[in-house]
């Protein structure tokens, strides 16, 4: 017999009080650490996703309609630009490197991006299989969608309008899978890459044996657009007066990722302090039940506190033994609680995996867990201390004359 | 084994326990009797030290109890000390094992089942180890309180009104119990009682008058 086994037949002893408590502790706890994983997931995600792109300068619209559409790949793009206009930007002196894409096409729910190898260079990308695109309609596959779709080297498969899936199907024209790149951990993983020469031979609606290279070297100039065009700063001062160059004197739009990503994470960052504040208060009722139900169980228990006493307990050790039970019932909802946030995590995951979003998991551990086991211990020893003041306090020769 | 000087215990104003003289040698048997409200509970929560008197001196076992700290208090108690109280207060939540187990753990000294298993066989309870209290007859309770005292093999047992709820044949046996196991450890068993049936078994008593004005 121990302290430690003494509190658990306590605990045991009222079981609904406890499966209660636990629950309380183990939802604020999940929830919690849900916010924690997922947040820390996707802000360190999008930060790669963005790392190295200093600008990028795109249609009229909204910025951050053509930041999310452009570097994460999750909304419609703004519109087009003039290859022209791009091609004279990307010559500017205070640009380093210029990454054209041009989107409009996605493969089951994966987009279709017309770019340049320095695209797959940016994100550190290595093929895993086969090799780059070179002619039009070659296309390689990101990790992600190659394992989703099952396509491989040699496979084809044609792309639909737009970025759902069950667009219009330009069917007639199927690209050919000849490389293959390996896992990066960025949205590279979720793409299918080809040269921007292919987007727009799809969607000039050639005829059926038409042959790109033809069809391509008699394309009129305005039909020669791009989305938008990904870009590296060569000098830090460029980030002063390059995009207000752009917005004022070019029919095009430049937006910053680092700000625009900034200035979602300020408009989400209200809703997650919300459900945090929400979590916290299921934290701090779950403190409060403890302490209920302890204090109440300290009346029912002040005959066995004070025969402990009698068979020569001190009063130091009660009041560890209450201490104890209210910290080894509240470490336990934390504990439930981190395993409840880790598999909620994990489903969320599954969700967004599942509709070609960027996805999180719950496999992952974050040292800022080991406040929330804190957290739970503080609350339980707070919640403990006044009932254990009161086991402290029991008279004890009273108490044994008393029926 | 138990001495007792100019022991004075007061509620407030109340003056509830006065005893001037009272000594009980190792091994000694002794009833302490009187009415309800004569002070004898105060007695036996002062000499197992649960209460501190509020003149007077006690020495059990050699200890001057007053000159002892709280925790050294305590822990004398747990070595020293068989207490069985009016109610018997065992642990609901324990069975009869552990409620014993408890005793040794409670007391500090190493936690021996073998002891345990001994002193229920002692008191007829070898096959109750499981039960947990609820499950138990009065009488059977009565016997896991007298084992939980004797189980530290104490130098002083009390027992506070150990016959008040039980019937003739019950309370003969648990008087016998009382002996028989104070007998086993050589201890000075001290039972506090107004039962007229007790009387005749004890030669030693000490007669409470009550509270003197």
């Amino acid at each position: 017999m121990n302290l430690a086994r003494l509190s658990v037949a306590y605990l045991k002893a009222r079981p609904l009080n406890t499966v209660l408590n636990l629950v309380l502790l183990a939802l604020g706890v999940g929830t919690i650490a849900l916010l924690l994983l997922a947040n820390h997931q996707i802000e360190e995600r999008m930060g790669r996703d963005a790392r190295g792109i200093d600008l990028v300068a795109g249609a009229k619209g909204s910025p951050m309609q053509l930041i999310l559409s452009t570097v994460f790949h999750v909304d419609a793009p703004t519109g087009n630009i003039p290859l022209a206009e791009a091609k004279k930007l990307a010559q500017h002196r205070a640009v380093k490197l210029a990454i054209p894409l041009a989107l409009g096409d996605s493969f089951r729910g994966f987009r279709i991006v017309g770019t340049t190898h320095d695209y797959v260079g940016h994100y550190a990308g290595e093929l895993a299989a086969g090799r780059l695109w070179e002619a039009p309609m070659e296309a390689v596959l990101g990790a992600e969608t190659a394992r989703t779709t099952g396509l491989g080297v040699g496979g084809k498969f044609v792309g639909s309008h737009g970025f759902a899936e069950g667009g219009e199907e330009h069917g007639e024209f199927p690209y050919a899978v000849v490389g293959v790149l390996k896992p990066t951990g960025t949205v590279l993983d979720r793409l299918v890459l080809t040269n921007v020469e292919s987007v727009w031979f799809v969607h000039i609606h050639p005829e059926r044996h038409d042959d790109p290279g033809t069809v391509l070297a008699h394309l009129r100039e305005d039909e020669q657009e791009i989305t938008a065009l990904l870009i590296q700063y060569a000098t830090p001062i460029a980030a002063a007066t390059l995009p207000r160059m752009i917005n004022s004197t070019s029919a095009l739009q430049a937006a910053s990722p680092a700000y625009e990503s900034a200035r979602l994470f300020r408009m989400l960052g209200v809703g997650i302090d919300v459900l945090r504040a929400f979590a916290l208060v299921l934290v701090a009722a779950a403190g409060l039940s403890i302490f209920i139900a302890l204090y109440n169980a300290m009346e029912e228990r002040r005959y066995d506190l004070a025969v402990m006493r009698m068979l020569g307990a001190s009063r130091g050790k009660l009041m560890r033994l209450v201490l104890l039970e209210a910290v080894a019932l509240a470490l336990a909802g934390a504990v439930i609680g981190l395993g409840l946030g880790h598999l909620l995590t994990e489903a969320v995951g599954a969700m967004l995996a599942a509709a070609q979003q960027p996805s999180v998991t719950g496999a992952a551990w974050l040292n800022a867990e080991l406040w929330l086991v804190a957290l739970a211990a503080g609350v339980g020893l707070v919640a403990g201390l006044v009932p254990a003041w009161r086991a402290y306090r029991t008279d004890i020769a009273t108490t044994l004359a008393q029926a | 084994m138990i001495a007792v000087e100019s022991l004075r215990h007061r509620y407030g104003a109340t003056t509830v326990l006065a005893l001037d003289s009272w000594r009980a040698a190792a091994g000694e048997h002794c009833l302490v009797l009187g009415a309800s409200g004569s002070g004898k509970s105060t007695l036996l929560a002062i000499v197992a030290g649960l209460l501190r008197p509020s003149e007077g001196r006690v020495e059990v076992a050699g200890e001057d109890l007053g000159r002892l700290s709280g925790p050294a208090l305590d822990r004398f108690r747990g070595r020293h000390i068989g207490f069985v109280p009016q109610k018997l207060h065992l642990i609901a939540n324990l069975d009869v094992e552990a409620n014993l187990v408890l005793a040794q753990f409670m007391a500090g000294v190493a936690q021996d089942r073998a002891r345990v298993r001994e002193v229920l066989a002692a008191v007829g309870l070898a096959n109750r180890l499981g039960a947990k209290p609820a499950q138990l007859s009065h009488g059977q309770a009565q016997r896991v309180a007298v084992a939980r005292a004797v189980v530290n093999r104490p130098q002083v047992i009390l027992a506070d009104e150990p016959t008040s709820n039980l019937d003739d044949a019950h309370c003969a046996a648990t008087l016998e119990l009382l002996e028989s196991q104070a007998a086993a450890c050589g201890a000075t068993l001290v039972i506090a009682t107004h039962d007229q049936r007790t009387k005749s078994r004890f030669a030693t008593r000490l007669e409470l008058a009550g509270a003197p004005a």
